[in-house]
């Protein structure tokens, strides 16, 4: 009797911790989860935005996405969005050209850049309206590369894009100012935006 | 006398593991703080798995269209969930305008998120195990089953 006892009172004591115990024992973090972060700040209205996102939980979800022209992590696009250009082929040729600025367009209003730099994919926009926005882009090589690895000429692997953006450095991808907001777009390995 | 104690014992002990078997999936925490016009506090914390143990006396008719509208998107919501479960404690969403501050974070198992403005104060705590399977009880809500 005494022994049904003290298995009553240890098994009490299994079934409080056991919640605690199972929620520590999921809980370990990947060593080297990277982090896709978003921040926006608009200084006149006083706003801000911060998101971020393990990649590894985006690279899991958008395969899972079948919705619209995305399916199974690809990104299905209409003919006429290349406008005839045959982009794999412009990619195959920047790939191997050594570093080098391919496109300057100066307009009145708008001044734009395509470059290769240091195995990235390089593209600045300015505005010269009234709010000057300034848009920059900045794309590993190997990410358009995984972009691009599709079979089909009109789908875009965004799944793979996002795969070798695991893989690859600490990187501003995007960044926009005007004249009072300000988009950022990286990628690092800390959790936190700040 | 001493049977009678023996008795209290056991029945404590099982009143004791039933409590730890509840609180296993965590607790969630609602906390709502209305500062106009009066001052009223609202604090509700409860074991998470009375939520799927709840869903189970809503009837099928009344989820059916839940149902329909989730199935197409759980294995996206399993992925993030999977995925949430393994991350690290992280702020995944925050929103700072001039009156109101949003914050969506992955604390220690739960999602929590925390709103306030000028007029509230909103604390929602759920494990991530209990949001788990309470979606995939609707889920499993037979569709035709409609109003």
């Amino acid at each position: 009797m005494r022994k049904g006892i003290r298995a009553i009172g240890v098994s009490s004591l299994l079934a409080l911790t056991m919640g605690n115990l199972a929620g520590t024992a999921t809980a370990a973090p990947a060593p080297t989860e990277r982090y896709l972060h978003v921040k926006v700040d608009d200084a006149a209205k006083g706003e801000s935005v911060n998101v971020n996102l393990p990649l590894s939980m985006a690279a899991a979800i958008l395969p899972t996405v079948n919705k619209g022209s995305l399916h199974n992590g690809h990104v299905t696009i209409g003919e006429a969005d290349f406008n005839g250009v045959d982009v794999r082929a412009i990619l195959d040729a920047i790939r191997n050209a050594p570093d080098n600025e391919f496109v300057t367009v100066k307009e009145k209003d708008q001044d734009v850049r395509v470059a290769k730099s240091n195995g990235n994919l390089i593209v600045h926009v300015l505005d010269k309206s009234k709010d000057g926005e300034k848009v920059d882009v900045t794309v590993p090589m190997k990410v358009v590369d995984a972009l691009f690895s599709t079979t089909k000429d009109n789908e875009l692997d965004v799944a793979a894009a996002i795969r070798a953006l695991s893989d690859a450095g600490d990187a501003v991808l995007v960044t926009v100012q005007d004249a009072t907001e300000h988009v950022r777009i990286w990628i690092d390995s800390h959790s936190s935006s700040e | 006398m001493v049977l009678l104690g023996k008795v209290a014992l056991g029945i404590a002990g099982t009143a004791l593991a039933g409590v730890g078997l509840i609180c296993s999936e965590g607790m969630i925490e609602v906390k709502v703080v209305e500062k106009q016009p009066e001052v009223h506090h609202v604090y509700v914390l409860a074991p998470a798995m009375l939520v799927p143990m709840t869903m189970h006396f809503i009837p099928n008719r009344k989820l059916g269209r839940c149902s329909a509208e989730i199935k197409p998107w759980m294995p996206t919501i399993r992925a993030a969930l999977e995925q949430l479960r393994a991350s690290e404690d992280i702020t995944l969403v925050e929103v700072r305008e001039s009156d109101q501050h949003v914050l969506v974070t992955k604390s220690g198992g739960s999602v929590v998120v925390d709103v306030t403005d000028k007029d509230n104060i909103v604390h929602v705590s759920a494990p991530i195990r209990a949001i788990e399977s309470t979606v995939e009880q609707v889920a499993a809500a037979s569709p035709e089953a409609k109003d």
